[in-house]
């Protein structure tokens, strides 16, 4: 599902990942962290943290993106989809890269 | 054509059409289309392969049962060799696996081969009938996505945690040791736990204490005693050292 949505995380600080293994609602967000993990989507940014917080506790599943401006992205993946996940995380990156252009383009015309 | 009208000679009076055709005709085999012989048309029109007409149509009939799967003979193998992995084992680790190198995954194979820690990688659809079967079917939520098991003879946990801190693409979810189900927490709860010798004797020494204090508690009073009746008897006899001598005996020497 990573190929198909390309996702560039330039602009992402750091994701936590927090899901209780033994809940049955947790397969799209283990679906997510190993899309994260691929070598393709790693490679675009080597000093993005990607943590996991294992717990046991029967909380619910939840993505944390903290990106390089302050911003923040919170996902609950008990009712998403891995592929909706992704595609939020993904849309939010390139509108941060495309705003990152423009404020280039205007310093140095 | 002009072998057709006159009466020439012998073998002209007999027409032979293919003779004419083959005059000015290709071969049987050419590279171009060639129309079929009338004759041979209508031979294959006769012969032609009407197939059996079913008196009900196929689409009025009731559709047919699905087929139940055939068992593979190498999922069976797989499924045999988890369940003489999880018989032969103490401890059973189940990690969550994202994509590494291969050379990675050799490196922590070693790193876990060095402490008598398996790397086994295990297929849902293999693992779940074999576990569900088995003592760990309360690990069966864990087995959703990639998933590696760590087994090993003996309960190495610390070991197994340190070599795992080290790969944050391999996360511990759970684990089964000597027949107790345990969460991440209390894998690193029972790594903390001194060993069993060290137990023993830590358990040891917490039920001799016991004893050691009721004796002691005991033999404190007539302790106390003996030792005030010893005082005394050393006091009365300094003070009758200090006296002097009793008068009777004097009197018995001269």
């Amino acid at each position: 599902m990573a190929s198909k949505v390309s996702l560039v995380l330039r602009p992402v600080k750091s994701i936590v990942v927090r899901f209780c293994p033994f809940e049955p609602n947790v397969e799209s967000t283990r679906k997510f962290l190993q899309s994260i993990y691929h070598k393709k989507v790693q490679a675009t940014n080597t000093n993005c943290e990607v943590t996991t917080d294992v717990r046991h506790d029967g909380s619910e599943p939840v993505v944390d993106v903290t990106f390089a401006d302050g911003d923040r992205l919170i996902m609950k993946g008990a009712h998403l989809t891995t592929g909706e996940m992704l595609t939020a995380l993904a849309s939010r990156c390139n509108a941060k890269d495309l705003k990152e252009e423009q404020k280039s383009k205007k310093k140095n015309p | 054509m002009a072998a057709l009208g006159s009466g020439g000679a012998r073998w002209r009076r007999a027409w032979l059409p293919a003779l004419q055709l083959l005059r000015r005709g290709s071969k049987a085999v050419t590279r171009h289309w060639k129309a079929m012989h009338f004759q041979r048309q209508k031979l294959l029109a006769l012969t032609e392969y009407l197939p059996p007409r079913p008196s009900l149509p196929p689409r009025c009939q009731p559709p047919p049962a699905p087929l139940a799967p055939q068992e593979e003979g190498y999922a069976r193998v797989l499924r045999g060799q988890l369940q003489d992995t999880l018989r032969a084992s103490r401890m059973v680790a189940v990690c969550h696996y994202n994509s590494m190198a291969e050379e990675d995954v050799a490196t922590l194979r070693h790193f876990l081969r060095r402490h008598g820690i398996h790397l086994k990688f295990v297929l849902n659809e293999v693992a779940r009938p074999v576990l569900a079967q088995s003592k760990l079917r309360n690990l069966l939520p864990l087995f959703v996505c990639r998933n590696v098991l760590l087994v090993s003879p003996e309960p190495r946990a610390r070991e197994m945690l340190r070599v795992l801190k080290g790969v944050p693409q391999v996360i511990l979810l759970g684990a089964c040791i000597d027949d107790t189900i345990l969460s991440r927490q209390g894998v690193e709860n029972f790594a903390r736990l001194p060993s069993l010798e060290v137990s023993r004797g830590q358990t040891v020494a917490a039920l001799s204490q016991l004893c050691s204090q009721t004796s002691s508690l005991l033999q404190r009073g007539p302790a106390r005693l003996t030792a005030l009746l010893d005082e005394h008897v050393r006091r009365l006899r300094d003070a009758a050292a200090a006296a002097g001598p009793p008068p009777g005996r004097s009197a018995a020497g001269s």
